[in-house]
């Protein structure tokens, strides 16, 4: 039995039990390569669930919808070690009772989904910490370095140029399971932090707070590269900022459901190579 | 017996518009994205794309775009108001669907007032359209009575010919006429044949979907809920809608100086609705979707006698969880009766 | 004759340690440029990058943060946050592309008159032969001038 076949029904059974109230999982999509989040609520349904090597969304992101834990049921969900990292970070920053998520685990390797075992956000730590060692990603790696072998003004035009495409349809704010903030700092206009209008300078400093306020919460599920209508790379500086926070406080976000945020803690020998 | 362009004199049109003081827009792919934007040589166009990733309606209605400068004095406010460019612009290479949009927004910017910000732009543009051979599985437009090469919103059409050397040339309004003028000497009488426009398949029944919206009892309906449970929210679809034209007013500077601009604004945001109040009538994702294709399909209609849809498909196409106005219309389609 | 560039210099300091040693350079009557306008919080740990953020915008060529020594901060722990927090922001800023060198970060206590003194005319100096922040000045512009599209 295929671990779609597999997972299917252990969610139907799921279910049917009533253990779950929803699984929130991926179906085929309006073409054959795409797939999208479905949520799934009856035994009958699971024969929509479909898992394979296009599953790549981090379906995390739909835990933080207003109100859908609130009745103290559980909620399972088709997840990957990144989404599960998210799950912590959520549990971690008190937004999800990790008791009410029931994850399905899954890897894809070479295009291939392979099992991951536990149902529990807790059950994957050996997972993470793997991939914790592992490093981030060679292929984002490489790219940074080409970044950071330019000039400052080299760089500043390279994300100028980047930055005057985007629109602020805050694609990548809402696709990102940190992003929760009920009121984003965007939308508070009293003060105006950041300029609402998408010219060059107000984007800039979108994606710079943005990028601030994810470091040290980052997963690099990649779901901001993915959904940025024009096509801006995000995953070079949300990775940048991973990078930054592993290397110089050795933290890597969502290694479990209480693990402190990386600013709201410090250590006295913190490094300060800067400071004058 | 018609009149052809051969791609090989694009160039020598190029010239002669940008002589008679027109600037050229034409398709490109800069920065990893493609899009309408200035060129002054065809090796510049990328005239192959299905469609542009972003449309038109950016040169009309931009994404951000200020309207007054202010200065407040001790005594009085100083005021500047700043217009758009005087400048003439060809847009050259577009689609029916992105010109329909055009001419689907026109009656909304004309309405209560006319506003001097859309109608400056679109009075010093001349829309050339290019009708599609090809398509792909999100265009839309013949679900939405529409069509490869429909006119509307069009100055000049043009049929790309069978040998792919060149187009067929009609002109479609006295400003399309007015821009082959210059160019007259260029295009060439012929009988060559164009090339089949491409057959879009028809997804949906938009004549259905209209009845069923008009039912009063469909607003409650449960479906609404059902259809958007995975809308996220973001802004993609709205923006880059050749027919969306929400926007927001922002005053950006200091305390006594500043500029007040027209911002994109999207009805799939959490706070579009909110009121200073704290109260909120469209408080949750499925409201907001329901008011997207009520809008679209029934609203619209209503007051201007079209809906607000080209059929260009973008909304499906660039969804991060490929959601779109089509599944929606397809389920309502296949609504049982 | 042409005019010298002023770098328009914002300070955002700490009241305890880095105000204080402010105002005793001042009281010392030791002189130094005149290009910085300070920004009083109560501690380091209250600034957030938005406010570094914010001057840029407003027009700033150069940036300080300046608070108390690690250790010695009146709110106990305030300034090993905002160490953090900078550490951080700092990488971000370089990787954009905002040159390191205009936004400066330094711990200077009640005592050190002279070190801010000299602190505030050698960055001064610094921002001077960089020039104004005309990166970011120029995207203002655009903001200004009709919109390109």
């Amino acid at each position: 039995m295929g671990l779609q076949e597999q997972y299917r029904s252990e969610a139907a059974g799921l279910l049917s039990s009533g253990a779950v109230k929803l699984v929130i999982g991926y179906s085929a999509g309006s073409t054959p390569d795409r797939r999208r989040p479905v949520f799934v609520r009856t035994p009958e349904e699971a024969e929509r669930l479909v898992l394979d090597g296009a599953c790549v969304a981090n379906l995390s992101t739909y835990l933080v919808t207003e109100g859908l834990l609130s009745d103290g049921k559980s909620v399972a969900l088709f997840l990957k070690p990144d989404g599960v990292r998210s799950v912590n970070i959520l549990a971690a920053e008190a937004q999800v009772n990790p008791e009410q998520v029931v994850i399905f685990g899954f890897e894809i390797e070479n295009g291939q989904v392979k099992p991951l075992e536990g149902r529990k956000a807790s059950d994957f730590t050996p997972v993470i910490e793997a991939a914790k060692t592992a490093g981030l990603s060679p292929e984002l790696q490489k790219e940074s370095e080409r970044l950071d072998q330019m000039s400052a003004s080299e760089r500043f035009e390279f994300w100028k140029e980047q930055f005057a495409k985007c629109i602020k349809c805050y694609a990548c704010r809402q696709v990102c399971p940190m992003c929760y903030c009920r009121r984003c700092i965007v939308d508070v206009n009293q003060p105006q932090w950041v300029n609402t209008s998408s010219h060059t300078l107000g984007n800039f400093e979108w994606n710079i707070v943005r990028a601030f306020h994810l470091a040290g919460r980052c997963v690099a599920c990649g779901g901001c590269d993915r959904s940025c209508p024009v096509n801006i790379p995000l995953r070079l500086i949300n990775h940048r900022m991973a990078k930054e926070v592993l290397d110089a406080f050795d933290y890597y976000a969502g290694e479990s459901t209480d693990q402190k945020p990386v600013l709201a803690t410090f250590r006295q020998d913190d490094p300060e190579t800067f400071i004058l | 017996m018609t009149r052809i362009l051969l791609k090989n004199r694009l160039d020598d049109c190029i010239v002669a518009w940008r002589s008679a003081g027109f600037s050229v827009l034409a398709p490109v792919k800069r920065s990893d994205l493609s899009r309408f934007d200035e060129v002054e040589s065809s090796a510049e166009m990328a005239l192959d794309l299905v469609l542009t990733e972003r449309t038109i309606k950016d040169h009309f209605f931009p994404q951000t775009e200020p309207l007054i400068k202010y200065r407040i004095k001790k005594h009085e406010i100083d005021s500047q108001e700043m217009l758009p460019p005087d400048g003439k612009r060809v847009f050259f290479g577009v689609r029916p669907c992105d010109a329909s949009g055009l001419a689907i927004d026109d009656p909304l910017f004309g309405w209560d007032y006319k506003d001097e910000y859309w109608f400056k732009r679109r009075d010093n543009a001349v829309i050339v359209t290019i009708a599609c051979t090809a398509s792909d599985d999100f265009c839309m437009c013949t679900s939405v009575k529409l069509a490869p090469d429909s006119a509307k919103g069009s100055d000049v059409l043009l049929r790309p010919l069978q040998g792919g050397n060149g187009w067929q040339v009609e002109a479609l309004s006295d400003r399309g006429n007015a821009l082959l003028e210059p160019i007259s000497s260029i295009l060439q009488d012929s009988t060559d044949a164009p090339a089949p426009t491409v057959s879009v398949p028809v997804r949906f029944d938009v004549d259905k979907v209209m009845e069923w919206l008009a039912d009063p009892a469909s607003f409650e309906s449960h479906f609404w809920k059902e259809i958007s449970l995975r809308c996220i929210g973001c802004g993609s679809c709205t923006f880059l809608c050749p027919t969306c034209h929400c926007f927001d007013i922002q005053d950006e500077g200091d305390t006594y100086t500043g500029i007040r601009r027209k911002n994109w604004d999207s009805c799939s945001f959490a706070m579009f609705t909110m009121h200073t109040s704290g109260h909120n009538p469209r408080n949750t994702q499925s409201t907001r979707w329901r008011q997207r294709i009520m809008h679209k399909f029934n609203y619209y209609r209503g007051k201007f006698g079209v809906n607000s849809c080209s059929g260009c498909g973008r909304c499906t196409r660039q969804c991060p969880v490929d959601m779109g106005i089509t599944e929606t219309l397809q389920a309502i389609t296949n609504l049982p009766k | 004759m042409s005019v010298q560039f002023e770098p328009k210099i914002v300070a955002f300091v700490c009241t305890y340690c880095t105000y204080a040693g402010a105002d005793l350079a001042g009281t010392s009557r030791m002189k130094y440029a005149s290009n910085v306008r300070m920004v009083r919080l109560p501690c380091t740990g209250r600034i957030s990058p938005m406010f570094i953020l914010k001057a840029l915008q407003k027009g700033a060529d150069g940036v300080l943060v300046s608070g108390c020594h690690p250790g010695d901060c009146h709110f106990a722990q305030g300034n090993y946050h905002a160490r953090r927090r900078w550490t951080v922001f700092r990488a971000l800023l370089a990787f954009t592309g905002i040159p390191e060198q205009r936004i400066r970060f330094s711990w200077i206590s009640a005592a050190e008159g002279a070190k801010f003194a000299e602190l505030i005319n050698s960055l001064t100096e610094d921002i001077r032969k960089l020039g104004p922040f005309e990166q970011y000045q120029e995207l203002q512009k655009v903001i200004e001038t009709q919109s390109t599209y």
